[in-house]
């Protein structure tokens, strides 16, 4: 049996059996690679879902776990043997689609049984026990004689998820299950999607462009870009300490610098000669368990949260509550807000780059912002 | 999930009981079956085709390039040389220079031979076809009135009217003792004799496939969406321009298909010009039964060649231009419909009503005058006054009939009898090469041309085929096996009806949400269970339509079923009508409107048993 090793930026590590693994996976389309060498492990009973902008590939990587694609090059294992010409119906999987797919000519009672079909219901229930069994999970009891069009979408998808889970499938895949429902359902959605992933323990893989989604229902998270997970890890690292550049930019707002490292001041903070500006900023670099630790005439890239950044007034007596630290400010003008209702979305302009900041007061006009060294992350080190 | 057991990772180990073993063997013994189901159904139907279309047609088609065992290509040399047949083109390919032939192209007396004949009148055919049905398209599109949904389901029956019934409802309208003379005469006008001109053959093909163009446009025309033309308008584009850069581009390859079914189906039409042209007219298709009938084979099988070539050109080109510009609209919000009651009185509304009113009257005259003068001519007798004389005439010929001779019973009951067996052949085999081709895969339009071909080949070369492969019989292994005329009929049938189930079925399955199909599967229902289960009952209406589809082509059946009836007891409707006509039109007409009430009747069995149709 596989188990799980310490992956980087991994924060939890043990020995948790490995349910679903790929290795080495490439899915090539004519001259592009749609998925390009992909090594994943996802560990039983976790919640695992796989975020990135369209095109990353995301997709393809769960249709090729659900065996709709096969590899060009590479394995996916399922307990550790080989899923290869293995067809869909034989996997064990349950997969919920963006567009429900319920069966408009069957009834929903009809719809969830269907997987019946061709396994036992678990636990030595009747079909009809089962049945009215999953109704009752996804909280819809009384919908088995409905017509599925006669259900809003947001019920539909808890249909799908129903039907999914009816066989015991090993792992359920959601592919972009809440795209197509407006944002308020969606989040009530998520919740219950969790809420039954943990009741059941299901190992789960799931997909979404929504990076506010990969964070609140993840155990784990794979940034994807360009056919590769640029980072795998817990939610909190990854907005915390992203692994590249991509990855800052993607999950959540981020200011990502670039510079020279001209000075190491004290034990654990650098100065550093930011690209593009004449300003010389000090990062920590205290955390340092993600990269190898830099040194003078290094590049780097390093980020600063928005929340991490604070705004005074240029006279230093309006804007947020603290005064920037005198290392670290930087004088700015306000180019846009967007009122979000708790705080506000500034974008500044600080020498023809834009920085953004949040702030709960309106702020207007020129102002300076800083941050503390160790709320920066260095991301990248390129060695002299 | 623990995976221990080395078996593959199915979740049968956690359903498996101490007693379920047989079961479960059981159980994988079905899956297996299941799962090569599709294979086994495939092989099936390339084993069926190859039986009773592509062995029985090269049979034929090989006699071009081998003569007394020997292979050549002179017989081919001579056709493609021979200016009868390919007019001035034919001393290109004898090797004279092109400008001599360009000059007589050019000069009014040039001669265009019988393939450049067939073109010729499958382009004017096309275009009446065209002109015909784009007003059509336009008032069933774009207007809303009582009547609107029958008269679009209508549009289906001039294409699978008996092509022989509609020739002898021409031949009442438009011969010389026809509707249209009795009507000119009335109006005191000189009478008109349109019989044989190339004009009543043109009219009776419009009659036929204007409402193909009429159908497909229609569906094109719904399927834009009222939103991108609401965008064009509030970009600045006037009502013309909208419909000139939004409508039109969407509509158009809709056109195109229609004009080129209407080409491929005109260049190889055969009953139409047999009784409205006669050899005077004579197509390509008509040569090749001439001489399938003065026996020579091998000029007959060369002919077909350059027919088959050409008309599989017309529909590879179409099927490369169909695979490229499908898009898939559904779900887009169409167009709103207009009454036909104009809202204001204002040049601009009344003038498209006042057109389509024109329009009208000439398909009426068109559409409905030869079945009218049909029914007529067959309640009409010489003296002009009422009679039943004809219908009697069917009946005594029934009672006291010599054997030899065309009795009206046997003809019926063949003509069912061939019509449900063909469709019960046609419609497996139809569902299966939808499914086939509307997978996504290298190659899917040589297959789909490869399915699709016996619309391209003579009906003559797959009759004369079947009736020396299968009919004459063939050795095989020592073997010798040989049906009767009335199952080559059935296969002929079958072969001729079930691409019109495939052009019925594979919409509605490309159509279908690929996630329905991977959902079952990841349920655990193979690609066979899948079809059963999923597929087919959501296409259903489709299955039906392409199942009376399948049944009205083998009823209107004649090309292949004149070749094989040849025994007195395996003749069909059309073939009884087209013995009649020789002799006389009265009796022809009677037993027109006999073939009319049947297929009438037969259709709406169909309906009732499937349900609502559309497709095609």
């Amino acid at each position: 049996m596989t188990t799980v090793g310490s992956e980087r930026g991994t924060e939890v590590a043990g020995d948790v059996p490995v349910t679903v693994e790929l290795d080495g996976v490439t899915k090539r389309y004519g001259e592009t690679a749609a998925v390009d060498d992909v090594s994943l492990r996802v560990r039983e009973g976790e919640f695992f879902t796989l975020v990135g902008p369209s095109g990353c590939g995301k997709t393809t990587t769960l249709r090729l776990i659900a065996g709709f694609e096969e590899p060009t090059r590479g394995t996916v294992r399922f307990g550790g043997e080989s899923m290869a010409g293995v067809p869909p119906e034989d996997r064990d999987v349950g997969v919920v689609f963006q567009s429900y797919a319920l069966f408009p000519h069957m009834t929903v009672g009809e719809n969830v049984a269907y997987g019946l079909n061709f396994a036992e219901p678990p636990g030595g229930m009747t079909r009809d026990e089962r049945v009215a069994e999953l109704l009752e999970l996804v909280d819809l009891p009384d919908a088995a004689d409905r017509e599925p069009e006669s259900l809003s979408g947001g019920q539909q998808q808890r249909i799908a998820m129903a039907r999914a889970l009816a066989p015991g499938p090993d792992v359920l895949l959601l592919d972009e299950p809440m795209s197509a429902l407006d944002a308020r359902l969606r989040e009530r959605l998520r919740a219950q999607v969790k809420e039954i992933q943990s009741e059941l323990g299901i190992t789960t893989i799931y997909v979404t462009h929504d990076q506010e989604e990969a964070l609140a229902v993840s155990d784990r998270v794979a940034v994807m870009n360009d056919g590769t997970p640029e980072q795998v890890a817990a939610p909190r690292t990854v907005y915390r300490e992203p692994a590249t550049r991509f990855v800052a930019a993607f999950v959540g707002d981020n200011n990502v610098f670039a510079g020279e490292v001209i000075d190491a001041p004290a034990a654990g903070e650098l100065a550093v000669d930011v690209d593009g500006g004449d300003a010389t900023l000090r990062v920590g670099v205290g955390d340092g368990r993600d990269v190898d630790s830099p040194s003078v005439g290094d590049r780097i890239s390093f980020c600063v949260r928005p929340e991490n950044l604070r705004v005074a007034g240029a006279d230093g007596n309006s804007g947020d509550d603290a005064a920037p630290a005198g290392e670290n400010a930087l004088s700015a003008t306000v180019a846009s807000a967007e009122f979000l209702g708790e705080t506000t979305r500034v974008t500044l302009d600080w020498e023809n780059r834009d920085l953004v900041v949040r702030v709960v007061d309106p702020i207007d006009g020129a102002v300076a912002v800083g941050f503390d060294p160790e709320d920066a992350h260095v991301i990248e080190v390129k060695n002299r | 999930m623990t995976g221990v057991d080395g078996g593959r990772a199915t979740g049968d180990d956690d359903r498996a009981t101490e007693d379920g073993g047989r079961a479960d063997r059981l159980t994988r013994l079905r899956e297996g079956v299941e799962s090569h189901a599709l294979t086994a159904l495939a092989l099936l139907t390339s084993a069926a085709l190859v039986v009773a279309f592509y062995y029985p047609t090269a049979t034929v088609l090989v006699e071009a390039v081998v003569v007394d065992g020997a292979v050549t290509l002179r017989v081919f040399a001579d056709v493609l040389t021979d200016p009868f047949y390919f007019g001035e083109l034919a001393r290109l390919l004898s090797g004279e220079s092109p400008a001599a032939v360009a000059r007589s192209l050019l000069s009014p007396d040039r001669r265009l031979g019988i393939v450049g004949f067939t073109a010729y009148q499958a382009a004017l055919s096309t275009v009446a076809s065209v002109a015909l049905g784009l007003p059509a398209a336009y008032l069933l599109a774009r207007f809303e009135f009582p009547g609107r949904r029958t008269l679009r389901s209508l549009t289906i029956v001039p294409f699978v009217l008996p092509s022989i019934m509609v020739a002898v409802g021409f031949v009442a309208t438009f011969g010389e003792n026809g509707t249209l003379n009795a009507a000119l005469t009335a109006l005191g006008l000189p009478p008109v004799d349109l019989l044989f001109t190339l004009e009543a053959v043109v009219i009776a093909h419009a009659f036929y496939n204007a409402p193909l163009v009429a159908r497909v446009t229609t569906a094109a025309w719904e399927s834009v969406d009222a939103s991108a033309v609401e965008t064009a308008r509030s970009l600045g584009a006037g009502p013309v321009r909208a419909f000139v850069d939004v409508v039109a581009p969407q509509v158009y390859p809709a056109v195109l298909t229609g004009a080129a079914l209407t080409f491929v189906f005109t260049f190889g039409t055969f009953p139409i010009v047999l009784a409205l042209g006669g050899f005077e007219l004579a197509t390509v298709e008509v040569f090749v039964y001439r001489l399938v009938r003065d026996l020579s084979y091998a000029e007959a099988a060369a002919l077909a060649i350059v027919e088959l070539v050409i008309s599989l050109s017309v529909l590879l080109a179409y099927l490369r231009y169909e695979a490229r510009s499908s898009t898939n609209t559904r779900g887009a919000r169409p167009l709103p419909r207009r009454s036909l009651i104009p809202p204001a009185p204002t040049l601009r509304e009344l003038l498209p009503r006042a057109g389509l009113a024109a329009y009208v009257a000439v398909a009426g005259v068109i559409f409905v005058a030869p079945i009218a003068s049909m029914i007529l001519a067959s309640v009409t007798g010489g003296d002009g006054a009422l009679t039943l004389d004809h219908y009697r005439f069917l009946i005594e010929r029934q009672q006291t009939g010599a054997a030899f001779q065309v009795r009206p019973w046997p003809a019926i009951r063949n003509s069912l009898a061939f019509a449900a067996a063909a469709t019960l052949l046609a419609l497996p085999m139809g569902v299966v090469v939808a499914v086939l081709t509307t997978r996504r895969y290298r190659g899917r339009t040589l297959v789909d041309a490869a399915a699709m071909a016996p619309l391209a080949v003579s009906g003559i070369i797959v009759g004369l085929g079947l009736l020396r492969g299968l009919v004459f019989g063939v050795e095989v292994a020592g073997w010798r096996i040989a049906a009767n005329g009335a199952v080559a009929i059935v296969v002929a049938h079958a072969v001729s009806g079930y691409p019109f189930v495939v052009r019925t079925v594979s919409p509605g399955l490309s159509g279908l949400d690929r996630s329905l199909v991977e959902s079952a599967r990841a349920l655990g229902a193979s690609r066979a269970r899948v079809i059963r289960d999923v597929e087919l009952p959501l296409v259903w209406p489709a299955v039906v339509a392409g199942a009376a589809f399948a049944f009205a082509i083998s009823i209107g059946e004649f090309t292949s079923t004149v070749v094989l009836a040849t025994g007195a007891d395996a003749y069909t409707m059309p073939v009884a009508i087209e013995r009649f006509i020789g002799r006389r039109l009265g009796p022809a007409t009677a037993m027109g409107v006999v073939l009319l009430v049947v297929t009438g009747l037969s259709f709406v069995v169909i309906e009732r048993l499937g349900g609502d149709h559309r497709g095609l």
